[in-house]
């Protein structure tokens, strides 16, 4: 067992040299009401603290927890999809049953799963960052989660009250992406379309509350000393996130109720044969769309801007760049959502201006990495799990991003639309990026959330099954869409060549399985179990390490006052502080 | 909200937020933001169920806004949660940080002074003047017409030109010569703020770097890239007489830019006071006369 012996405490992250502790600065800690003393009361009492709260750090985990519940919902309906395509000819589902389970998997997976979970990061993480006590607006914190929280529950009714006229439908069976004319009623009859539109138009509701709040606790509610030039780079990509999901949520919203007014009023936004545009929704949902994209990697590189310096035992490289990369990734992202939509017909002009606009987003991506390989470059790299899914989510997104340069070039394009190659870029960002990013977030934050630690070895064992299942199931996934192979396509038949290909990627899922069970096994009995992890176990350098884990109510008894991007660094080493250092 | 005081938000604001010893006041926790986000929920979900469940949700966003004012206003609850201070001890697993090792004969070499934005525009706007008597000269003598070439640089902007005869290219089209200015004008002044800004990082040789190599280098650049993006547009292009122009260009440009006053970078305030004053030579003299 390759890490048998792997056990990490405080000591493994010291360096053999530099065993004893050199500084005692007093600090404050607060009490715990979260952990301790909930395990006096009575399940009721706990129950309705929980429904009630406004406190950020409450509001985060119920984020967390209700898009790890949808994980795993989005999770068994993709494993039942690559069931069906694993071989071919497979008739284990039904035609019907597959397109609403690719539907219904692409809805989850989008707007109630990584949406979800990066603003639960982004609720705890960010007022404990910048040295504030809440979020701006608490109680309209709380209605955004549950909202959101209700939508999810709207989306997933529609199995049992989807039927509507005719018996048809049930769960929404038009893609996650709805095309028209699809969705007019004519072709999509009962409600089944309408709890898609209506669940993601309430959803809607609840990001543009969660943004406006966290927006707003950045800009008006840092501690004493934390200038824009010292808050750490997660807080400054969440402020970037928060202005993307303003911009892109609206027109998103807009589609929603104009395809609503189609189904319901006889609009004809959308009607091709009463002079409407299908086009049109294309234009709306990609401006949603390719933005969600940068709304979801960029708390993504918020996290590794914040866990390998930590592990790498070296100040982020570049912070001024990374700060401006960050920004410019929001605004260009902005102009690069026709790309979904070379094969309309743009024509040349049109094509031409969004194949440049998205190659150039791949030079402030390609800051970030560099910045990450060199902040990495010459320190004494520590290994654990945080830092491994850290190491794949560099490869991983490395890749993702060279697959969307070569997606990015218009005549390309038009051989791969619609193909599995597509679906294989797509998943290498979200699952290869996003998740590796999140799983690694899961581990670095989770002593902190619990005050306890997640097993070490555990987590290896997560990290191992997961990066051959998912590159089992991604890599080869290309290989047939080179080949031709559409998405979203039911079965196939056997003289393709596509079968081997789609085997071993449902193979891959077994493994993707195996390491999400060791997951979740691991965040529920280090809960009860794991080591008593003290309030900064990563020897790390922001403001949430300086309180208890799990912090109190308050977060900090004593506001912090803030003279440098690494306060921490500045309280344990203030012969040596990094505010002599930053100009 | 049990070992808590509730306090009105009058009283939360004569509270010093950092009084750690009193407690910390917090927002109150409620259950209307839960029940108003049911209600519109219900709402919404009536749409595709029955008018009923819409009704029922309306009755509750209703009350859930009634309970969520009383909340705030007149002034807005607050509990006093009581804090707890300890000393826990911060401690590190590293004595202090390391630097790189730099090796002894590294030296940073920034400029003290640069061109300014100004020079760049004024030798830009220079050059892309001069850059037209070749272009000129060309034209007439080739073609015994004007307008060929401003035609052909039109051609970047108006795709289908590329393809046209060497008699259309040769008469004047007003929407040519605009668009012809309109690219002329714009590259002229990048070009000419690219030499403003690098310039100073080339100190020898300015006529050569300025007048041939750059020239050159863009040129070569240029007539590869045009014959991946238009090889028609780039089968029309006379390349000697392009690269007669673009010396012209840069000899004009690099002459005008060398010219102008430079100003002083940031850089030059963490100069010495005595020399910044006159009274002594460069930093970069007095480091090599220490050694």
């Amino acid at each position: 067992m390759p890490f048998e012996n792997f056990d990490l405490t405080r000591d493994y992250l010291t360096h053999p040299r530099e065993k004893t502790p050199v500084s005692t600065i007093p600090a404050v800690k607060g009490v715990d009401e979260t952990q301790a003393t909930q395990h006096a009361r009575l399940p009721a009492g706990v129950i309705h603290e929980w429904l009630t709260t406004v406190d950020h750090k409450k509001i985060g985990i119920m984020y967390i927890v209700y898009a790890l519940i949808f994980l795993v919902i989005g999770g068994i309906e993709a494993t039942l999809m690559r069931i069906q395509l694993a071989v071919p000819n497979n008739h284990f589902v039904s035609p019907q049953v597959y397109n609403r389970l690719f539907t219904m998997h692409g809805t989850t997976m989008i707007f109630f799963v990584a949406m979800p979970i990066m603003f639960g990061f982004g609720n705890y993480m960010v007022p404990i960052m910048i040295g504030a006590r809440d979020m701006a607006f608490p109680r309209l914190n709380a209605f955004s989660f549950w909202v959101s929280a209700f939508a999810g529950v709207l989306l997933y009714f529609s199995y049992l009250g989807g039927s509507g006229l005719y018996a048809a439908g049930s769960a929404p069976d038009v893609g996650w992406f709805a095309y028209a004319p699809l969705t007019a009623k004519v072709f999509s009859p009962g409600h089944s379309t309408d709890y898609w539109t209506l669940s993601i138009l309430l959803s809607g509701v609840g990001s543009i509350g969660t943004a406006l709040n966290i927006v707003t606790t950045t800009l008006c509610m840092r501690c004493p000393g934390m200038k824009l030039s010292r808050m750490p780079l997660l807080v400054w990509i969440y402020l970037v996130m928060g202005g993307l999901v303003f911009v892109t949520i609206s027109p998103l919203t807009a589609a929603q109720i104009m395809l609503t007014l189609d189904r319901y009023l006889g609009a004809h936004f959308f009607d091709t044969q009463a002079g409407g545009s299908a086009v049109l929704w294309m234009h709306f949902f990609w401006i949603f769309g390719h933005p969600e994209v940068y709304v979801l990697i960029l708390p993504a590189f918020a996290f590794m801007n914040e866990i390998v310096p930590v592990f790498s035992r070296k100040a982020i490289f570049g912070y001024p760049a990374m700060v401006a990369a960050s920004v410019c990734i929001g605004f260009i992202s902005l102009s690069v959502w026709a790309h979904h939509m070379f094969t309309v017909g743009l024509g040349a002009a049109g094509n031409t201006f969004f194949v440049f606009a998205t190659m150039v987003i791949s030079v402030p991506t390609g800051i970030k990495i560099f910045n990450w390989l060199a902040t990495i470059w010459g320190g004494r790299v520590v290994f654990a799990t945080p830092m491994l899914f850290a190491a794949g989510f560099l490869f991983q997104f490395l890749i993702a991003g060279l697959t969307g340069i070569i997606l990015a070039v218009a005549p390309f394009d038009w051989q791969l639309h619609n193909t599995y190659f597509v679906v294989a870029h797509f998943h290498y960002v979200i699952v290869g990026g996003i998740l590796f990013a999140l799983f690694a977030s899961f581990y670095y934050w989770y002593p902190k959330m619990t005050g306890r630690m997640m097993s070490e070895k555990l987590g290896k064992w997560h990290f191992v099954l997961f990066i051959i299942g998912f590159h089992l199931t991604f890599d080869f996934m290309h290989i047939p869409g080179l080949l031709g192979m559409p998405r979203q396509i039911y079965t196939y038949e056997a003289d393709r060549g596509w079968g081997t290909w789609n085997l071993i990627a449902s193979i891959g899922v077994i493994f993707q399985i195996a390491g999400v069970l060791c997951f979740v096994y691991n965040l529920v009995s280090s809960y009860y179990r794991g080591k008593v992890a003290g309030p900064d176990p990563w020897d790390a350098w922001t403001l949430e390490w300086s309180t208890s884990s799990p912090p109190p109510e308050y977060n900090f008894a004593v506001l912090p006052t803030v003279r440098s991007r690494r306060p921490l660094w500045d309280l344990k080493h203030p012969e040596d502080p990094d505010s002599d250092y930053e100009i | 909200m049990r070992d808590r005081e509730l306090t009105t938000g009058q009283e939360a604001r004569s509270r010093s937020s950092t009084d750690a010893a009193e407690g910390v006041v917090l927002p109150v926790p409620t259950v209307w933001p839960l029940v108003l986000a049911l209600g519109v929920s219900l709402m919404i979900a009536g749409m595709v169920t029955h008018w009923v469940i819409s009704a029922l949700g309306a009755i509750l966003a209703v009350r859930s806004a009634v309970g969520w004012f009383f909340e705030v206003l007149p002034h807005e609850h607050h509990v006093t949660v009581p804090t707890a201070v300890e000393v826990i001890p911060v401690v590190s697993t590293r004595e202090t940080r390391a630097h790189l090792p730099v090796d002894e004969r590294h030296r940073k070499l920034l400029p003290i002074e640069t061109f300014s934005i100004g020079a760049g525009v004024k030798g830009g706007i220079v050059g892309g003047i001069a850059m037209i008597v070749p272009a000129a000269v060309f034209s007439l003598v080739r073609f015994h017409s004007l307008w060929y070439a401003t035609n052909l640089l039109a051609a970047g902007g108006f795709v289908s030109w590329a393809g046209q005869s060497n008699e259309f290219l040769s008469q004047f089209h007003a929407l040519g010569l605009l668009a012809a200015f309109g690219i002329h004008t714009l590259t002229s002044l990048l070009v000419g703020l690219l030499y403003g800004a690098m310039l100073p990082m080339f100190p020898r040789w300015p006529i050569l770097t300025a007048g041939f190599i750059a020239p050159f280098l863009w040129t070569g650049l240029l007539h590869s890239a045009l014959a991946v993006i238009s090889p028609i547009l780039n089968e029309r292009i006379d390349w000697p007489w392009f690269v007669i122009s673009q010396i012209a260009f840069g000899l004009v440009c690099g002459f005008v830019v060398n010219l102008q006053v430079k100003v002083r970078t940031a850089q030059f305030q963490a100069l010495p006071f005595s020399v910044r004053a006159g009274l002594h030579g460069d930093l970069q003299e007095t480091e090599d006369e220490g050694q």
